[in-house]
């Protein structure tokens, strides 16, 4: 008779795995999120993807040392040292990345789309960087690893700081079948379907279907495999949102007989996916606004959904054993 | 160094946040919600506390709802969530009690809701205007169904069709009902425009004169104004009684049973687009106060105008004293039935008769959307089984939460008009409501307490009295004034819970509160023996 068994194996305790997705470059919500091992008292943390942030405020520096940004449509005089911290640190809640500097300076970006996308990418990787040390910092001692990949928005550029230094607790799990206890794994696929925002990691359902086969081609139970895909299953009320002209830039809500029209924006190949292999459990992000569960037999998929601007951490506490979820708590903290 | 810029934000390409129901959607909604409808001010009101002011009284109500309203416009831009009184409860004051308030007093007790906007379809809608139409055009066939919806098995019929109906809609999508909603606020609008210009432009004398016209038409006796009038005098009714300040206080928790629920759409703030703005949700939720506010004060004033003080205690009298010779087809003198009596127009009656029952059809829809929005995020906190928040794929709807609570109603709506006392806890159902409410304007003013990093991140954050948030100024307030008339709806002999004669009404309410206890137990034992503490659900995780 055994009276001890190993964490997630039939009978024994299980691994208590906790998931969020879609934080899009916010440092309050990223902190939380690798508190989330001690504060949940989980075994693993599994990101979903969307790292990145979505805007860059310039903070120009005018005569007198006095600052000058725009920020939500409004423009900020920033007189104090104070005041230019405290603009920082909303800036830094709300995923924003911010650059101090001349107006000269300022100049050579306006318009030239390139050098922006340059400085995105920079910014982005020095803050991933530092998001990488900061859990190698926080985990360590612990037995938790964090496992990080990127999403539809993410650049590879940016995720390449996934694999810079040898790391103990970070995995980079983009595209790849890792070990998440000593019976389940999980299987990553970072990309979505295409967009009206034409996103640096977009691509064709087909192309998403087929990674998914190669990847799986490897994985010799899939019954006992987690599936991270960022993008939802089709039509899961987990992929419900806004449909979008993309004519216009910016993409613009379709509208029809004074109502947003809306439609499901997910992914056919991963729902076929979790139909025919029935895995563990299928973890999704991606539509911030679809929070929810759907389930595919015995197989339920989640989307925790995402309030990053907010700086509240949205997640996902899923416990598995013996192939098997046998509890789930949504959270938001 | 050069010279100043403008600077402008630099984007990348990527995705944004979309959300559904217009503000001014969510606006009508509320409207409706507080349904103008609701004839308890007007035939309630003036023989219980006589000697009050109706429209000092809806004014009252109106001051005392605002710093709720306005204390709930910071929840909802902190919290723009669908399950909005559950999700500030919880996360303000932790889960067991927020899911127990929340699911006693507003999901449970909101049975009698469904219950009641059936007899408000039948009653108010159906009988009135089938009748009327009857008399006007001479159709014997109109009358009789007229008094049949009237009847305990015609309302049961009617309520649960009206739930039924509702079901559908709300089930094949939300949108569908947002449409719908365009509808029924302007066939309402139509109504009430339609019944204040019939009270407006005609006297005491000539309103009494129609109405006995209209009651030997109906019921086929003579002098009814007369008649009932003597009836209610000899039952108790003072037909000159002096000016009473506390009696119009006591208006207001009559009245509040409409204005509470300004805030009702916070249940779906998930759904609601820029629910995050504080402007919006401000026009939303106070907008919608005021304009409602305005509309009850017009029709006090309009039926003081059109039926004189005696006019006023007569209708009220066959209500509140159960005086049988102040009702015409065996139903009581509610405003839209003095309207239609005092028009003899098909056209008018119409009007009037749909605007009633569209606004009927709206309360059952909103019950339905509230509470199934609630079950959902309750589902989602993993305090109900995870069956209640499935979302339909095609039709995008929380099919199962709807169908559970359609077969929940049922039930409540063959006692409601099958057993005698049933009825009288429809009081209660307002005492249960404005609590929920109340504890909510007190989770406002504790919220940059006891939520801090969520109150820190929402735009009211900035806005102080004195150093201290406006939010804990405002809810305190709402709170102490909800407080007062959910206090008034349990101990004021007037009002709600308290003019039973025993004391079962107050079990019943203990009762619903224990049992939203008991599910929260079971719920927590069983995750808990999943590997999973409820308690995650609404802990703020602390980022350093």
């Amino acid at each position: 008779m055994r009276l001890l068994r190993r964490k997630g194996t039939g009978g024994g305790e299980p691994t208590r795995i906790f998931y969020a997705s879609d934080i899009h470059g916010s440092e309050p919500t990223f902190r939380k999120f690798l508190n989330a091992a001690r504060f949940y008292e989980v075994d693993a943390l599994v990101f979903g993807g969307d790292l990145m942030g979505k805007l860059l405020i310039p903070i120009v520096r005018d005569a007198g040392g006095t600052f000058r940004a725009s920020l939500q449509g409004k423009q900020h005089h920033l007189e104090t040292p104070e005041q230019l911290e405290e603009f920082k640190k909303s800036l830094d809640t709300l995923g924003f990345y911010w650059k101090e500097m001349d107006p000269e300076e300022y100049r050579t970006y306006e318009g030239n789309q390139e050098r922006i996308d340059e400085l995105f990418d920079e910014l982005a990787k020095e803050r991933l960087r530092r998001w990488v040390a900061l859990a190698e910092e926080r985990l360590a001692g612990s037995h938790v690893r964090v496992y990080l990949c990127g999403g539809n928005d993410d650049t590879d550029v940016v995720l390449s700081a996934l694999d810079e230094e040898p790391v103990e607790r970070v995995v980079n799990c983009e595209e790849r079948i890792v070990q998440l206890d000593d019976e389940h794994v999980l299987v990553t696929v970072g990309y979505s379907t295409p967009t009206p925002w034409d996103t640096p990691r977009e691509r064709t359902d087909e192309e998403i279907g087929k990674l998914i086969e190669d990847l799986l081609a490897e994985v010799p139970d899939p019954s006992r495999a987690v599936f991270n895909f960022h993008c939802p299953p089709l039509d899961s009320g987990l992929d419900t949102c806004m449909k979008l002209d993309a004519s216009v830039w910016p993409p613009a809500p379709i509208i029809e007989s004074g109502q947003p029209v809306y439609y499901g924006a997910g992914s056919e190949s991963v729902r076929r996916a979790l139909q025919e292999y029935q895995p563990v459990v299928g973890l999704h992000g991606h539509i911030h606004e679809s929070r929810g569960v759907a389930r595919y037999g015995r197989t339920p998929a989640f989307n925790p959904g995402s309030e990053y601007g907010e700086g509240v951490l949205r997640g996902l506490i899923v416990a598995v054993r013996g192939g098997e979820v046998v509890g789930s708590q949504f959270t938001s903290g | 160094m050069a010279e100043a810029v403008a600077p402008q934000v630099f984007t990348r390409r990527a995705s944004g946040l979309v959300r559904v129901m217009s503000p001014y959607s969510a606006f009508i909604y509320n409207i409706l919600t507080m349904g103008v409808i609701f004839p308890w001010t007007y035939i309630w009101a003036p023989t219980a506390f006589q000697g009050s002011n109706l429209t000092l009284g809806i004014l009252f109500a109106f001051l005392f709802e605002l710093p709720i309203a306005l204390a709930y416009a910071w929840l909802a831009t902190a919290l723009p969530r669908s399950g909005g009184d559950y999700v500030f409860q919880s996360r303000v004051f932790g889960g067991g009690f927020g899911f127990t308030v929340v699911f006693a007093f507003f999901v449970v007790w909101i049975l009698q809701w469904v219950a009641l906007s059936g007899w408000l379809l039948a009653v108010l809608g159906l009988a009135p205007t089938f009748i009327g139409l009857g008399v006007t055009t001479g159709v014997d066939a109109l009358t009789s169904f007229g008094t049949w919806a009237a009847s305990s098995t015609g309302i049961i019929v009617i309520s649960i069709l009206n739930a039924l109906l509702s079901l559908m809609l709300l089930v094949s999508g939300f949108r569908n009902y947002v449409r719908f909603q365009y509808v029924m606020w302007y066939g309402i609008l139509a109504s009430f425009a339609v019944m204040l210009f019939l009270f407006f432009t005609t006297s005491p004398e000539a309103a009494q004169a129609k109405l006995n016209g209209f009651a030997a038409a109906v019921d086929g006796v003579q002098n009814f104004f007369a008649t009932a009038k003597a009836a209610a005098a000899e039952a108790g009714v003072n037909f000159n009684p002096p000016f009473w300040l506390f009696g119009t206080l006591m208006v207001a928790p009559i009245a509040w049973t409409s204005l509470q629920w300004c805030t009702y759409s916070v249940e779906q703030g998930g759904e609601i687009k820029n629910a995050h703005v504080f402007r919006n949700q401000v026009f939303i939720l106070a907008g919608s106060l005021v304009v409602t506010a305005l509309l009850l004060v017009l029709l006090a004033m309009g039926m003081q105008k059109g039926l004189g003080q005696d006019g006023i205690l007569v209708a009220s009298s066959g209500y509140w004293y159960g005086v049988p010779e102040a009702t015409i087809g065996g139903t009581f003198l509610m405003p839209n039935l003095i309207a239609i009596a005092l028009t003899a127009s098909p056209i008018l009656i119409a009007i009037i008769g749909f605007g009633y029952i569209l606004n009927s059809f709206q309360i059952v829809c909103n019950c339905y959307i509230g509470t199934t929005r609630i079950l959902v995020a309750q589902a989602l906190d993993g305090l109900l089984p995870e069956w209640f928040s499935r979302i339909h794929p095609r039709w995008k709807t929380p099919v199962n939460a709807h169908l559970a609570y359609f077969l929940a109603s049922i039930p409540v709506i063959v006692a409601y008009n099958t057993v005698d006392t049933w009825v009288r806890w429809t009081l209660g159902v307002t005492f249960a409501n404005g609590a929920v409410m109340t504890l909510s304007a007190l989770a406002a003013a504790l919220l940059p307490y006891r939520a801090k990093a969520i109150y820190e991140a929402s735009p009211g954050a900035r806005y102080t009295l004195g150093g201290v948030p406006l939010v804990t100024v405002l809810g305190t307030l709402g709170f102490l004034f909800g407080s007062f008339m959910v206090g008034s709806f349990l101990f004021e002999e007037g009002l709600g819970l308290a003019y039973s004669i025993d004391a079962f009404p107050y079990y019943i309410v203990l009762g619903t509160a224990v049992f939203g206890l008991v599910v929260y137990w079971i719920m927590r034992t069983i995750k808990a023996q999943q590997g999973i503490k409820v308690e995650y659900a609404f802990a703020e995780i602390p980022p350093e």
